[in-house]
């Protein structure tokens, strides 16, 4: 099975854009875009997506927060999850894999090889 | 163009302009907060976690859009922060190194690494061409025997904001196409007496992959199989010796336009962030510029300020309904034509048609897939882009017609009012421009118009409003600009206008133009600022004219 249906929560429009461009268009995927943790919440259980991929500094709600409540969801609960953040240490790295992220992607990413990044996790996740 | 003709490239391309364009307002963002750290940094840890966000988000995105450099100092900014914040470091001395670091981050905004290989060369060849970097640089190669002819050629080229350089003989060619990679290739044919010599390289070169660009012969000779000849070699325009200048420029216009206009505006009215975020996502992702309004008690201005193309306008909102938005924008006199396109759930026509009769010109219902929404939006956009260009524009020189240009002055003047910021406004008039005409005829008078309209094109920014006021008349309005900033400019444009060489049945020759300008806020409306730089303009003819005088 290849992966198609991300629910995508990013609340600077800047990097939705381009990373919408990244995993739609480069990658062919199809994605939920949330803005804010509410709305990953609000829409997740009905796309049924097969990988969340989080951006982990989010005013109000942050990734961490975010993905606690949509585990929260059963239709949720064992969906793959990715972080997407700015500053990462490896201690970082090691505590969000704690909290059952897959894998972390360092920002800035390179929009014209994010699809295949995130595509290699989530095969690695089911292999 | 379908949304699908356009390469992931040309998306990512349009991305990366939008996030550039961005870029000062989020610098001078974070800039406000920098100001509130006191020096010793105590007591202003809200400006500080401010400061830290914001260099955090920079951090995150700058490289994802090519800017490199920009994410490493925001990188250091946020770090810094993080250091005081955590009571690792001491404050003294933030303020300091945030202040530093903002200079850098501009520098760095400037110079995203996509055009970085190439940033020396052209920071050279556009030495003293004022503001012409953030235009596109075309590149010019010069094959001509002629030695006179070639530095003439290379010379007006110059002018005319392009990058030329010249060689002379077909020997040297594939040398020089190599080193300047050119946007195009002016040559002459006949070489030491052969009039194949030339394209028989060309041919060779253009057949072997070596030389992609258009290519235009420049030669005296005037019949069928030299023609022929050329074609076969790949040239793409055979002009014929002498040459006026104005029509090179119009031909080499032609041949190296990358086919790429202005995105379209479009401003998106729906109460629904996440859904008007969609629909501008969409947009985007076709390569249009978008502006979204949540709140539609603000419409106005933001008409004004962002000067839409086409409105998509959700027809429920809990404020103000679609319809009284519609006839609202209907109003304003420079908005009554834009075409206004409901979005809404409503599937009753009746509905959709009483909306329609209230200043909407189509209905589209949600959802609606993005293909069909980018095809609409496409189609209306550019139909009034057309419409509208008819009425603004004058129709030789292409610039604003006089009442447009008065127009866009109020509008400027009234945002530079609320920005604070100063307005330089130029009144230029061609010297002796009736003995042109009467001289030469006014086929050539024509072209001395266009000449001056496109170097003024050329010279000045995108963001200028530049039109022509009546016959030999023209007016320009620098945004941002100071007016000694403007006399630096208009002081160069004169000097190349003064060296382009118009020919004509009777002889070569040159013409100069006087130049006036004032400034905003000296002079605070748009009258005052027309007739303080017309002023200007009489002391400079009375004074001899070429020169530039300021009020």
């Amino acid at each position: 099975m290849e992966l198609s249906k991300i629910l995508y929560v990013e609340d600077d429009p800047d990097i939705q854009s381009i990373a919408v461009m990244a995993l739609e268009t480069i990658g062919g995927l199809t994605l939920e875009v949330c803005s804010s943790g509410e709305d990953a919440i609000a829409k997740g259980d009905e796309f049924k997506p097969e990988l969340i991929l989080l951006d982990v500094m989010m005013p109000e709600m942050d990734g961490p927060t975010t993905l606690g409540r949509l585990r929260e969801i059963s239709s949720l609960s064992d969906v793959p999850a990715v972080f997407m953040t700015a500053k990462v240490t490896p201690e970082d790295v090691q505590s969000y894999k704690d909290m059952g992220v897959v894998d972390v992607i360092p920002k800035p990413f390179d929009p014209m090889t994010l699809a295949d990044q995130v595509k290699e996790i989530w095969n690695k996740s089911h292999g | 163009m379908a949304d699908n003709d356009k390469t992931v490239e040309e998306k990512m391309a349009a991305l990366r302009d939008n996030y550039a364009r961005q870029m000062t307002s989020k610098i001078d963002e974070i800039s406000s907060h920098v100001l509130l750290i006191a020096p010793h940094g105590k007591g202003t840890n809200d400006a500080i976690a401010a400061v830290r966000a914001l260099t955090h988000k920079l951090a995150g995105s700058g490289a994802t859009f090519g800017f490199k450099e920009v994410s490493i100092v925001a990188r250091e900014m946020e770090d810094a922060c993080s250091k005081v914040i955590e009571g690792n470091d001491d404050a003294s001395g933030l303020a300091d190194f945030l202040d530093k670091s903002l200079d850098a981050l501009k520098e760095a905004s400037d110079h995203p690494d996509v055009r970085k290989e190439n940033s020396d060369e052209k920071k050279q060849d556009s030495k003293g061409s004022g503001t012409i970097d953030d235009r596109v640089i075309r590149n010019i190669l010069v094959l001509e025997g002629d030695k006179k002819t070639r530095s003439q050629i290379v010379r007006e080229l110059k002018h005319f904001g392009f990058v030329a350089s010249g060689t002379s003989h077909p020997k040297n060619i594939a040398k020089a196409i190599k080193k300047q990679k050119p946007d195009a290739l002016v040559c002459d044919i006949v070489f030491d007496g052969d009039d194949n010599a030339a394209l028989g390289i060309i041919s060779e070169l253009h057949q072997s992959g070596g030389l992609d660009c258009p290519i235009i012969v420049h030669t005296e000779i005037d019949d069928m199989p030299h023609r022929l000849a050329a074609v076969r070699a790949g040239a793409h325009n055979y002009m014929v010796k002498p040459v006026d200048m104005a029509d090179m420029i119009d031909v080499l216009d032609a041949v190296t336009a990358d086919g790429e206009d202005d995105p379209f505006r479009v401003l998106i009215i729906d109460d629904d962030e996440s859904l008007s975020r969609h629909t501008e996502l969409v947009l985007q992702g076709a390569g249009m510029m978008t502006s979204v309004l949540n709140n539609p008690m603000t419409v106005i201005e933001v008409l004004n300020d962002f000067v839409p193309e086409l409105i998509l306008l959700d027809l429920y909102m809990p404020d103000c309904e679609g319809h009284e938005v519609a006839a609202i924008i209907r109003q304003q006199e420079a908005f009554d034509a834009i075409p206004i396109v409901f979005l809404s759930g409503e599937r009753d026509v009746e509905k959709q048609l009483s909306a329609m009769e209230l200043g909407g010109d189509d209905f589209l219902t949600k959802p609606i897939r993005p293909k069909h929404l980018i095809s609409a939006v496409r189609i209306r956009a550019s139909r009034f882009r057309e419409l509208r260009s008819m009425m603004v524009k004058d129709s030789m020189t292409g610039l604003y017609n006089h009442t447009t240009t008065k127009q866009l002055m109020t509008n400027e003047i009234e945002r530079a009012k609320r920005l604070n910021q100063s307005i330089a406004m130029a009144s230029l008039d061609i010297d002796h421009f009736k003995n042109v005409n009467d001289t030469y005829g006014h086929a050539v008078g024509d072209k001395v118009i266009k000449s001056l309209a496109r170097l003024l094109r050329q010279r000045l920014r995108g963001a200028d409003i530049i039109g022509r006021m009546g016959g030999e008349e023209f007016a320009a309005l620098l945004t941002g600009a100071t007016i000694e900033e403007a006399e630096e400019i208009f002081n160069q444009i004169r000097q190349a206008f003064s060296e382009i060489v118009f020919n004509s049945d009777i002889k070569d020759f040159s013409v100069t133009f006087s130049c006036g300008i004032a400034e905003f806020p000296t002079h605070d409306s748009v009258s005052s600022l027309s007739d303080a730089s017309d002023k200007a303009l009489y002391t400079a003819k009375n004074g001899g004219r070429n020169k530039v005088v300021l009020a």
